[in-house]
């Protein structure tokens, strides 16, 4: 195994133990307050985080 | 396989929206990884070679990304535009970063499917660079303090028809000016970044059609380290002004996989991962420990500069002028204008 290999793979296992310990730490998500697939349409105004916002 | 099994999870335990999304981010990742396109690389092309073929092609991406979009936008008026505020945080942090992006050889986009692909550098930075998204984040409100003005959205006061036109009428501006600076008998544009400018902006126009916002990266970051440090308990989320927002709270408390930037930002790498599966990347020359140092440090700075200047070169300068605003009008020289010392310090330290 190349170092640039063993580094890539330490990078995905890090960062799917991230992932992993987010969802354990994190409240259930009740699947069926699920949004609609298409926001544009939808009638519900966009809620995400983005780069663009100031406060 | 695992790209599939982490669609399947996503739709069964989060949400289709989610896992769909996370879907046009492998595209975006296998995209960006598939024809390399590295704003950093093209912008760095025209002012040392004169090459104008990254350039052009990111011209050609903004064009497109912002004849789809801006259409959805006035049909639909629950989607938004990613409108940063005009002020001094935003000159700033867009000269910084684009001055840093030299060194650190990506952007916000590039560090991403850069890590995706294995390089080791850009794997080093970007925790690196999501350190540097939560203080810059953590840090806005002094920075905004130094003056701002209400975000501007060209569609909103022009109307879609007149805005798109405006944005290809500035873009073409630029392109001549491009042309003015190489000269003649220069090729204009590489295949590679034809059919990549395609893909990105329709996926960009997806995300923005799915999700409701526009593409973004560096929020995301942002997020995952502001979990980090609020569970170390170094971190009082309540007691600041950003973090505070009743919006960044709640996804401050809530599954990453519910936030839409931290989605497309996984899918991004997985999409760069496919790509790295199916050809031999040639070893790039290791780095010596000084440019190491100067990488990682680069990497911070850019995150924090990509808070101060409400976004990077997607949140900001794709996804500002496609949708509009005019904070990613004003993104695009300052980091232009940082690019040219940048290029200086990465000669200097022999990167």
């Amino acid at each position: 195994m190349t170092i640039r290999s063993l580094s890539s793979t330490v990078f995905w296992i890090a960062l799917v133990l991230f992932v992993a310990w987010d969802w354990s730490q994190s409240p259930p998500i009740d699947v069926r307050q699920e949004p609609p697939l298409f926001a544009a349409g939808s009638g519900q105004a966009a809620s995400g985080g983005h780069c663009s916002l100031a406060r | 396989m695992a790209l599939v099994a982490f669609f399947v999870l996503l739709v069964w335990f989060v949400a289709v929206r989610q896992a769909v999304l996370f879907a046009v981010g492998i595209g975006m990742g296998a995209a960006l990884a598939g024809a390399r396109l590295g704003f950093t690389t093209g912008w760095r092309q025209l002012v040392e070679d004169r090459d104008p073929r990254g350039t052009v092609g990111q011209l050609l991406l903004l064009g497109l990304a912002a004849t789809l979009s801006m259409p959805l936008l006035a049909s639909y008026p629950e989607l938004q535009a990613a409108l940063g505020p005009p002020s001094v945080s935003l000159v700033l942090g867009a000269f910084v970063f684009g001055l840093a992006m030299q060194i650190s050889d990506g952007c916000g986009s590039g560090t991403l499917y850069k890590a995706g692909l294995g390089v080791p550098l850009n794997m080093g930075i970007l925790p690196l660079f999501a350190l540097g998204s939560f203080l810059g984040s953590a840090h806005l409100d002094r920075w905004l303090a130094l003056g701002e003005v209400a975000p501007v959205s060209i569609v909103q006061s022009w109307g879609a028809g007149y805005a798109l036109a405006g944005t290809w009428i500035a873009l073409i501006a630029i392109g001549i000016g491009v042309r003015l600076w190489v000269g003649w008998g220069r090729q204009w544009i590489a295949r590679r970044w034809v059919w990549g400018a395609l893909a990105l902006a329709v996926l960009a126009a997806l995300n923005l059609a799915i999700a409701g916002q526009p593409w973004g990266v560096v929020y995301g970051f942002g997020l995952w380290a502001a979990k980090l440090a609020q569970a170390t308990g170094s971190f009082d989320a309540a007691g600041n002004a950003f973090w505070s927002q009743a919006g960044n709270a709640q996804r401050l408390s809530q599954s990453l996989l519910l936030d839409v930037t931290s989605i497309t930002n996984i899918g991004i790498l997985g999409g760069a991962l496919w790509i790295a599966a199916r050809r031999r990347e040639a070893s790039a020359r290791p780095l010596t420990a000084q440019q190491w140092l100067i990488g990682l440090v680069a990497g911070f700075v850019l995150g924090y500069s990509s808070r101060l200047a409400f976004g990077c070169n997607i949140g900001a300068m794709l996804s500002g002028i496609s949708t509009g605003s005019l904070h990613g009008w004003m993104w695009m020289p300052m980091a232009f204008a940082g690019t040219l010392i940048g290029v200086r310090v990465r000669r200097r330290f022999g990167f």
